[in-house]
Order: C-alpha cells, then structure tokens, then sequence
C-alpha cells in the first residue's frame, strides 16, 4: 500500500441532504470510512448549525464559516449550495443520484417527494439504490407530520421517564442525545444495506423514525412494566444492580466521580481502599441488602471519603484496587484527559478560516487496517459548487449561468444585513458566568491546547 | 418470508451485559448466524431484571430476552483449555468474533487479535470494553455509569445545584454497541474492498463521548466550559419538559415560535398557543437571552396556561401552529401508543419459558430485508446442534464437555 491508507468506502458515493444533527452524524460516519458525501444545502435557509456556537463568541461577520457545531459534524465532506426549488437545481441533484449509491435526507415527510425527489422517483434513475430518509417519527403513521426537534425526540423516545432525579419530574440529557444516536444507527443501517448490494446488487429504502431507533434504550422498562405492571420510577444515578453506585462531590468547584459496587468483593475493595475496613463489620453495609437500605447513609460516607479528593484521584485510587470509578469529565477535561488522547478520540483539522481545532471522532472503533478520522476541513458554503459540476460535465459556461441565476450559490441569501446577524449570535458570556451556565470562559484556550498559530 | 441483508454472514459472540450483545442482536435480526455462546452459568444479564412478577429466573430476565433475540445459544467455558480448542474451532468458521473482555483476559486465554490473525487472517475481532484496548485505563472496570462520566454528556445532565445525572435506560452502553455494530460493519465492507480481517476495537467512554453535542466543541473553538444548568441547551430556552394537567410535555418553540423582528405585524405561534397576543410585546417572548436568564418569571407566565391544558391538548395544538412541542410518554404509555401501533413498531413473541412478550421492534426499517426477531435462546439451547452438527463432536462428547463443567 502506497499513499493515503485504503478506507472501506473508497469509491461510495452519498447524496447527502440532512440538516442539523441527525443526519449529519450519519453522514459523517460515512465520510471518515471514505465515502464520497456530497452534502447540499441552501443559500436562502443555510443548515441553521451554522449559526450555532460561534468560534470566539466575537460577532465578527461570516458568522456561517465559523461555526463549531456546523464544523464537528461535517468534517470530511464536500458542499454544494443549490436552489431546489428551480429545475436547473434539481437536476444537478438527478445527475448526481445516477452515479451514487446512497441518498441520505432528514427533511419531514412529504418535502423530498413534493421536490419531485422521493424514492420512487430516484430508484428509476438508479435501480440500485440506498435511500434512508431520517425523520422524528417516521415515513408513515398519525404523527409523521409532526414537526420534530431534537430537543422533543429522546423524551418521546421514553427515555425522558426514566432520567431523572429520585421523586422529580422527568428529565431530558443535556444534549439533544437521541439526535447523535439515531444518526449513528442510520449509519449502521446504511452499512448493512450496502453488504446486501454487495452481494445482490439490491438497492433499497431506509425509514428511520428517530423515536423508534432510540426506543430499544428503553426495553428493559417496557419489559418491566409487562412482566411487574410496573413502569420503572426515576432513581437519580442509582440502579438496581449496585450499591452504593453514585455521582460522589470531590474537592474542588463543582467537581464529582462516579463510584459504582455489584457485590461484596468490590464493595470490600473499595471499603479498604478508602481506609474504612470496618464496613464490612457495620450491619447497614455490610451486605448487598443491607447496602441498598442504607443507601443514604453508605453515599454520606463515601462523600466524606470523596469531597476531600480530587476527582481524578478518587477514580485512580478506586481503580487501581479494582472498583468501577470515573470522574465526571467537562468539556475541556475531555480534551486533555490522557486515555482519550492516547487513543485520539480527537483529530486536529486545520479549518479555514479558524486554523487548528479538535474534531471528535464519529466512528468510535479504533482499526488496525485503516483509521475512520476527520479527513478534512468542514465544507465552507458551496466550496464544491464548481468541482462538483465540472465532474458532472458542465462546462464553465453553463456553471457561468447557473451562478447568474442563483441556482447555486457560494453565500448565503440573509434577510437582513450578516453584521446584525453575527451580532445577535454572541452569547451573553458575562451573564452566563454570573448565572452558572458557563464554568469559565478561558481566552489561552489555544495555548492549552497547543492550537495557536 | 423477505429476504435478509446478512444471511451471508457467521458471527461467535463471547460478549455479555449490553453493548457486545446490542451489536450482534442488529446482525442477528438482520439474518446473520449468530452463536451466542455463554459461560456455563450464562450471561450475567440473564440476572438482571425484571423478570415475570418479580420471580428471578435466568431464563426469564427481560433485559436478557431483548438483547438476545434471533441467536444460538450455546454453553462453553472460553476460559479453560477445553473451552478455547472448541472455540477455535467455530472461529475457523467465522466471519466475525465479538468479544467483551479486556485485553489481559484475552490475553490470558490466548484469544487476542493478534493471537488468532495468523490462523484466521479474514477473522474480524471485534472487542468491547469500558475504555478501550489501549491506553492509560485499557485495564479499568467500567459500566455505563463510568462511560456516561467520562463522555461530558453526565457533567451537562441535571440541576446546577445538584449532582450530574445519568441518561436513563443504560444509554451509554446502546450507544456502545451502536458503535460497536457500526466498526464490525465498516471492517466488512474493509474487508470486501481490500480484504484481510481486522481488529474492531470499541471503548464504551468513546461510544458515549462521540454523541457529545458541543461540550467539547464550545471548550476547543470557544474556551468555554459549559456547565449543567437544568439540561437547558445553551442557545434557547425552552426546549424544556414542563408540567401540564395530566404529566408533562416538552414546549419547544422552535425557530418561528417566538415573535421575529423581520415579520413585527405578525403575532407568534407561542402567543397563539398561549391565546394572548399582548405576550409579543414583553421581554421574554422578544429576547432568547431574557428567557434563559430569568427562566423563573418566564415560567410562570406559561405555566397557568400548560397547567391549564392537557397534554394531548397543547402538543395537538402546537404542532397545527407548526411548534415541534413533543409528548413524554413512559413504558405505559409507549406500549399503547396509536403512532407505533400503526406503524407496527412493537413485536409480539411467544418465548418457551416467558411466554408472551412485547419487544421494541425494528430500530429502522427497511423496504427489501426488514429485520425480523426471534426468541432468544434457552441456556445452552444450540449445544448439540452447533458441536454435534456443525463441529462434528460425537454425541457422546457433549455428556463429557458438559460432567467437566465446560459447556
């Protein structure tokens, strides 16, 4: 092997007409195993992730090109900006279906169709295709029309019923969490789709409803309320198969580990560990039992043992006696924690206009045959307008005119002035900070990071 | 019957818990030959609750009938000599092998990647563990909770006052063996391509850290550091679950819900919903940065309305104002939902032991080879049929393997 390492989908091409989170993730899977994905978007309504999460929170303008969130998600892909809503635009797109093997879009039901792009339509330009139409509920049923965030999809998912503090109300994780699921399991479905064209030359169609690729999260509670009547009650961080399992406070601002005991072998561990041998002689802890009556009163002696500790102390020590412990990492701990540098969960890509930034990688299998990283840069909007085309065969001048009649376009077509734009999308850090909603604000990031320039 | 994507395809799974099993449950249902092979006592879930009326029964563990379906089920114990000869045996007949120790275990039964790729240089290994194979922690115990710790997901989860929570339902070990499905997948295709076997090597933290949405991002293009505040998203609010008459409802304004100062002549959705149109006109429906920071006093301006309503209500009549508001249904609630129902998402088994069981169908469905379950195994269901039929032991072997403890 010569140059670059072969990548399993060296030679897959994907249409790729998702927006926003979902879809992008599976997309971008796609892409760091070597698919070529061509993504689409439009000058009038821009994917609105590029809109959030601005680097440096600086109101500079271009705000479009600047994006963190639009950036982590659409790593080695390329972009064209077309008008769907003009023929000349939808034809590009038929031009370009003829010659993939994969369409992928996240519009609500009825919009690829009313686009004269449903599947009925692109299996006769390519008998052999894989389309999976990604959406919150589904290609079919009451409520496929329902408009679908993310933020709605996992508490409708269920998963909402079963988060949440011991006695409160329910509550949805601090990410739109089945948004990133889904898309992965879209990317999966996909791989499997493509095994079978593999060796049948079978195409087919994907109907991948949010709600439901998450609802298998929640089987162990559907199961529970068939076999006990029982739908299973919000336990905070405990579990039915551990005590004491908990979030434990450490020494610091806001600092906390996790500590998390099956039986009396890892209980003995860790009660030795913490120098409190005689727990195992106390009746409220020394059995599993007796561990889950008294479980306030094991998790106040654990946290004294903790709150005098640093997080990553308390992980270290636990662990090295051979108990389950984790500290509860932040989001700039993650970047600088030695087990996901040493196995480079995060890739720098030198992204224009921002120059080096970490990229999370989507495919989380390590390989030893190929690596599935970001490959490159974030498509900047419609960086690929021309040489895609041009792949296609137009010719300059009928590229010419498709820019004279805004069929594609390589910026966006604002409403009011970027400026006003870029303005309003800065986050008030001062309040934040003031309010809890931000930890810190540090301006060497790039410094501690090693990415200036 | 359809045909199935991965008929083609012969897979041994040592793994248990969640995520290995998760990863070879969507090649099972996909028509993949999967044999689980379980220790002698079985797979620890088959522990783990529920079970029916709270009866204990390892044939009967309601985690383990979900995760297991549309497999063989045979007994071995892969850590003794014994156990390692038959199970090399299968592996020279399999495409993949799924594994859910840490590297000093395999290692000490001699089933590393790098012990089996010169006899079995097509083999995929595909190997599951809370860190990873390599690195620092390759050697540290995990579950999800320690994976959900690690991702920042957990930091963000929660009250500001109160300690991170956990993501319900075991998610960090799905999204594991999402994960783990997605690497054994894309060596295939390597391996179709290019040829060779590979080693798939998944950490649970990582699985669970990919899903991260932007903390890490704000932290590497911003120098911020985000901090759990209710779940709230640090670019809106709401997009929160709220109380109304009869539980909760997610209220989620979307991008057209609040007034837009390019359409002042229009009234907003949420002043629609709220059927008060002099709402427009304050702070909290013009300013995004007032909602989120006086959350309180915005709460109790729309919380006499939610109260009021019921959630069939609101979310019927958001979603006609084109507001994406959302239900939060519980186990109860998902089982007798009308939109499953109709698309026909649950599936109905008749299990040997358990009886009549409800699954969560299909993740996704596809139009030419719709995945499809069947019930998961008895402990040591396909014993005879895989040593005797498909590894030529005699009958009588089975008797010894199993007097000595090894199936």
């Amino acid at each position: 092997m010569n140059g670059a390492p072969q990548l399993p989908l060296e030679g897959v091409r994907v249409v790729d007409l998702a927006q926003v989170f979902a879809g992008p993730a599976c997309t971008r899977i796609l892409a760091d195993l070597g698919a070529d994905v061509i993504r689409f978007e439009s000058a009038s309504r821009m994917d609105v992730t590029r809109n959030l999460i601005i680097t440096d929170n600086d109101g500079l303008d271009h705000h479009w090109l600047r994006s963190s969130y639009f950036t982590i998600r659409n790593a080695s892909k390329r972009e064209m900006v077309l008008d769907l809503a003009k023929e000349e635009g939808r034809e590009i797109i038929r031009k370009l279906v003829a010659q993939a093997d994969v369409v992928v879009e996240s519009f609500t039901p009825r919009v690829m169709a009313n686009f004269g792009l449903g599947y009925d339509v692109l299996k006769q330009i390519k008998p052999d295709l894989i389309m999976c139409s990604l959406s919150g509920y589904g290609q079919y049923g009451p409520m496929r029309d329902f408009g679908a965030y993310g933020m709605g999809l996992e508490p409708a998912s269920g998963i909402s019923s079963i988060t949440g503090y011991a006695g409160g109300p329910p509550i949805r994780s601090g990410l739109s969490f089945t948004d990133p699921y889904s898309g992965f399991v879209g990317a999966g479905a996909i791989l499997t789709a493509l095994h079978y064209k593999r060796r049948t030359g079978k195409g087919q169609y994907i109907d991948l409803s949010e709600q439901e690729a998450a609802i298998p999260v929640m089987a162990a509670a559907l199961l529970e309320y068939q076999m006990t009547g029982r739908a299973p009650e919000r336990m905070g961080d405990r579990s039915d198969f551990a005590a004491p399992q908990g979030c434990y406070r450490c020494a610091g601002d806001d600092r906390w580990a996790v500590i998390s005991c099956e039986d009396d072998a890892q209980f003995g561990r860790m009660a030795a560990a913490m120098g409190h041998g005689e727990w195992l002689e106390d009746d409220r802890f020394s059995t599993v039992l007796a561990r889950h009556q008294h479980h306030d009163e094991l998790d106040a002696a654990v946290t004294a043992w903790t709150s005098t500790r640093d997080h990553y102390d308390v992980m270290h020590t636990l662990q090295a006696a051979g108990v389950k412990s984790a500290a509860v990492l932040d989001g700039k701990e993650i970047l600088f924690d030695p087990q996901f540098k040493a196995r480079h969960h995060f890739d720098t890509i030198d992204q224009p206009p921002l120059g080096k930034r970490p990229v999370q990688r989507h495919v989380a299998a390590k390989f030893t045959r190929f690596e599935a990283k970001a490959r490159r840069h974030a498509p900047l909007l419609g960086e690929h307008n021309e040489e895609v085309l041009k792949e296609l065969g137009y010719s300059d001048e009928e590229i010419t005119q498709l820019k004279t009649d805004a069929v594609i376009a390589d910026k966006p077509n604002l409403p009011v002035p970027a400026q006003f734009i870029s303005q309003a999308l800065k986050l008030p850090y001062e309040r934040y900070l003031e309010a809890g909603i931000l930890q810190a604000v540090e301006s060497d990031y790039r410094e501690q990071l090693g990415i200036a320039d | 019957m359809a045909d199935r994507a991965l008929t083609d395809l012969r897979v041994v799974d040592i793994s248990q818990g969640i995520a290995g099993p998760y990863a070879t449950k969507l090649l099972a249902d996909a028509g993949a030959y999967v044999i689980k092979v379980e220790p002698p006592g079985g797979d620890y879930t088959r522990r783990l609750g529920p079970f029916p009326g709270d009866m204990p029964d390892r044939e009967q563990s309601g985690l383990y009938l979900h995760l297991n379906t549309s497999k063989r089920g045979m007994t071995l114990d892969v850590s003794v000599t014994s156990g390692q000869v038959v199970l090399k045996k299968l592996l020279a007949k399999a495409d993949i092998f799924v594994c859910g120790e840490k590297a000093s275990t395999l290692r000490a039964w001699g089933i590393r990647y790098d012990d089996l790729k010169a006899d079995f240089p097509e083999l995929i290994v595909a190997q599951v563990s809370p860190f990873g194979a390599t690195g620092p922690y390759a050697e540290y115990d995990g579950n999800n909770l320690t994976a959900m710790a690690m991702s920042t997901i957990m930091y963000n989860t929660g009250e500001p006052d109160r300690e991170p929570l956990v993501t319900g339902g075991q998610a960090g070990e799905y999204v594991g063996g999402v994960q783990l499905w997605i690497g054994i997948l894309a060596a295939l295709a390597n391996r179709s391509a290019h040829g060779g076997g590979d080693h798939v090597d998944v950490s649970v933290a990582e699985a669970a850290a990919s899903a991260d949405e932007y903390n890490a991002a704000m932290y590497g293009f911003q120098g911020a550091i985000r901090r759990r505040y209710y779940s709230r998203h640090i670019f809106g609010y709401p997009n929160d679950i709220m109380e109304c008459a009869d539980g909760h409802i997610v209220v989620i304004p979307g991008a057209n819900g609040f007034p837009s100062p390019l359409q002042p002549d229009t009234i907003s959705p949420m002043a629609l919903l709220m059927e008060d149109i002099e709402l427009d006109k304050t702070d909290f429906f013009k300013q995004m940065g007032e909602r989120m920071l006086r959350w309180r006093e915005f709460e109790s301006m729309i919380s006499p309305y939610l109260k009021s309503k019921t959630a069939m209500e609101i979310v019927m009549t958001a979603q006609a104002l084109r507001l994406p508001f959302a239900f939060v249904p519980d186990a109860r609630d998902l089982l007798s939902d009308e939109h499953l129902a109709e698309r026909g998402f649950f599936e109905h088994l008749q299990h040997p032991k358990a009886g009549a069981i409800t699954l969560p169908g299909a993740p996704f469905k596809m139009s030419e080879t719709p995945l499809h379950q069947e019930p998961s195994p008895l402990l040591g269901e396909a014993n005879a049929q895989v040593l005797v039929e498909d590894l030529g032991y005699e009958k009588g072997d089975l008797t010894i393997l199993s007097d000595r403890g090894v199936i």
